[in-house]
């Protein structure tokens, strides 16, 4: 079965789940008739989806080279001090992810962060560590 | 000279009651009368690779077969890029217009656009956009009266900068991983599904619709001989004002755009990159030239997606090379080894170059021998474009990052 929903379903178990989990994957590989193996290895493919639980908070940081321009790796270190944690790692108390990605597509005004589907323009780091304090 | 404004003409404008009148008058037309018009405007694809729009098109409709489809790519990606966001949250209806428009030019009853995962407004405000239309029965089955059905899906993204190349949306529509097709055949003969697919970036069937609504002709008076119409630019990095402007065409220099719509650089200029990170850098005495494919072509770059970042003295030009290394080696879809592997070692030389206080003559031949090697390797536009900036900065600076040490 090739519907064009593979993308649209992880997208949905992930916002249910706030990641993929392996009986879901058992699902889809029964649904469209494929080897847990090829879900899985769909799933890695891109950055955005994850197998493993992340925090409440999902940070994404830009780091690419218009935001680099403008500052970024002082925000980047900042919000790595501040959470005591490297990208891709998830605070103890499970409320913060890090992220340092690729291009947001917001260069003009960079540095970018964006936390869960907000984006944040214009981000120093004194901001972004104002932006974290108010995540509830 | 200010902006031309033939894409942006509508930005202001309420959208809440726009009932595709551009559509209206196209599906009156014959196909083939559509795809002159295409044709006559001279419009390339704006997504980087500057396909003529109209020939695609052209070749899609004289494929055999009764399932065709027309895919969106809003994929966008190339750092230093915004201007698909900044039509998708601005003219949705528009963009949706060109779409449908191409779908019945090619025989297309399926759409789909597919926006890259982080542009969770222009998602929402798009997904906002298809359901009105539904509603509205702008789209669906006969629409507007006319014997012409067609559907329209939005696939989100998964962060993944290789989607942008065709092939590779293709496969993550179907719902594989995102690497990229061995070409020929073209999408145009076995896209999705196997089927004739066209792929047009969201600028080009932007201007596709506006086209139509104004005529070929009126477009093809804009811009040179070889450079038809006007290109959203998006100006970042070391700029006053960045953002994204219209420019015609020829109409201005690549200085005078930087002048004139950024207000200037925030510092010393040091070099501007014409077409995002995978184009080659143009130093100071280069930007005298009209913003066209060929002028910028002529001094050994690209227009590419239209990102032209700036980039001013004070930086380390290390420490850049490596920002962009770092990109293409995280972005390399793994498939084409020399791309994957090349990528990785120039980031750990450009790495390493820092670590040890500065470069060395077989550090930079080196680089450039793996550069090459990716360039002639690769079967996608990223590898074969992922050393372009590197290698024009190793170039224009070699006695600067040589003297490091």
């Amino acid at each position: 079965m090739n519907d064009g929903r593979m993308m649209e379903k992880l997208h949905n178990i992930q916002t249910t789940y706030g990641y993929i989990p392996e009986n879901e994957i058992e699902k889809l590989a029964d649904e469209y008739a494929m080897s847990k193996t090829k879900v899985y290895g769909v799933i890695s493919f891109y950055s955005m989806f994850h197998t493993e639980p992340t925090g409440k908070y999902l940070i994404r940081i830009c780091n690419s080279l218009s935001c680099h321009l403008n500052r970024s790796d002082d925000v980047v270190t900042g919000v790595q001090e501040y959470l005591g944690v490297e990208s891709g790692e998830t605070t103890e108390d499970k409320k913060y992810t890090l992220e340092i990605v690729e291009c947001l597509g917001h260069c003009g005004e960079g540095p970018v962060m964006m936390v869960n589907d907000k984006i944040y323009t214009h981000v120093s780091k004194a901001a972004a560590l104002k932006i974290l304090k108010e995540c509830m | 000279m200010g902006e031309t404004l033939f894409l942006k003409r509508k930005v202001s404008e309420d959208y809440s009651h726009y009932d595709f009148p551009i559509l209206k008058k196209v599906i009156k037309m014959r196909r083939e009368d559509v795809i002159a018009e295409i044709k006559a405007s001279g419009l390339k694809g704006r997504g980087g690779a500057g396909f003529p729009t109209g020939l695609k098109w052209e070749l899609a409709l004289k494929e055999p077969g009764d399932e065709k489809y027309i895919i969106c790519n809003a994929d966008e990606g190339e750092p230093g890029t915004f201007k698909d966001r900044f039509l998708l949250e601005n003219t949705p209806l528009q963009v949706m217009e060109g779409i449908i428009i191409a779908g019945y030019a090619i025989g297309a009853n399926k759409g789909y656009i597919y926006i890259r995962g982080e542009y969770a407004k222009a998602i929402n405000i798009f997904q906002d956009a298809i359901n009105h239309a539904k509603e509205e029965k702008l789209i669906g089955d006969s629409i507007l009266d006319s014997d012409f059905s067609f559907d329209l899906q939005l696939v989100k993204g998964g962060g993944a900068y290789v989607c942008g190349d065709e092939t590779s949306l293709i496969n993550s529509i179907e719902g594989n991983r995102g690497i990229s097709r061995i070409t020929p055949p073209y999408p145009i003969q076995n896209g999705l599904y196997g089927k004739p697919s066209v792929v047009n970036n969201v600028e080009t069937l932007t201007a596709a619709a506006e086209i139509l609504a104004q005529g070929g002709k009126t477009y093809a008076n804009l811009g040179t001989d070889k450079s038809k119409g006007t290109k959203l630019v998006c100006l970042s990095g070391d700029v006053k004002e960045p953002g994204v402007y219209e420019v015609e065409f020829g109409a201005m220099t690549l200085r005078e755009i930087i002048d004139e719509f950024g207000k200037g650089t925030t510092g010393e200029l040091k070099f501007v990159i014409p077409g995002g990170v995978s184009t080659a850098i143009l130093t100071d005495d280069q930007l005298d030239i009209p913003y066209t494919y060929e002028d910028i072509a002529n001094v050994g770059s690209g227009l590419g997606s239209g990102a032209v970042v700036v980039v001013s003295e004070g930086h380390d030009l290390l420490e850049l090379l490596q920002n962009v290394s770092r990109f293409f080696m995280d972005e390399t879809c793994g498939t084409c080894f020399p791309c994957r592997e090349g990528n990785r070692r120039v980031y750990h030389l450009l790495k390493e170059a820092v670590n040890k206080g500065g470069f060395t003559s077989d550090d930079m031949k080196l680089i450039k021998d793996i550069g090459k090697t990716i360039y002639l390797a690769a079967r996608c536009g990223l590898g074969q474009t992922s050393m372009c900036f590197i290698g024009s900065v190793l170039e224009k600076y070699t006695d600067e990052l040589l003297a490091r040490r």
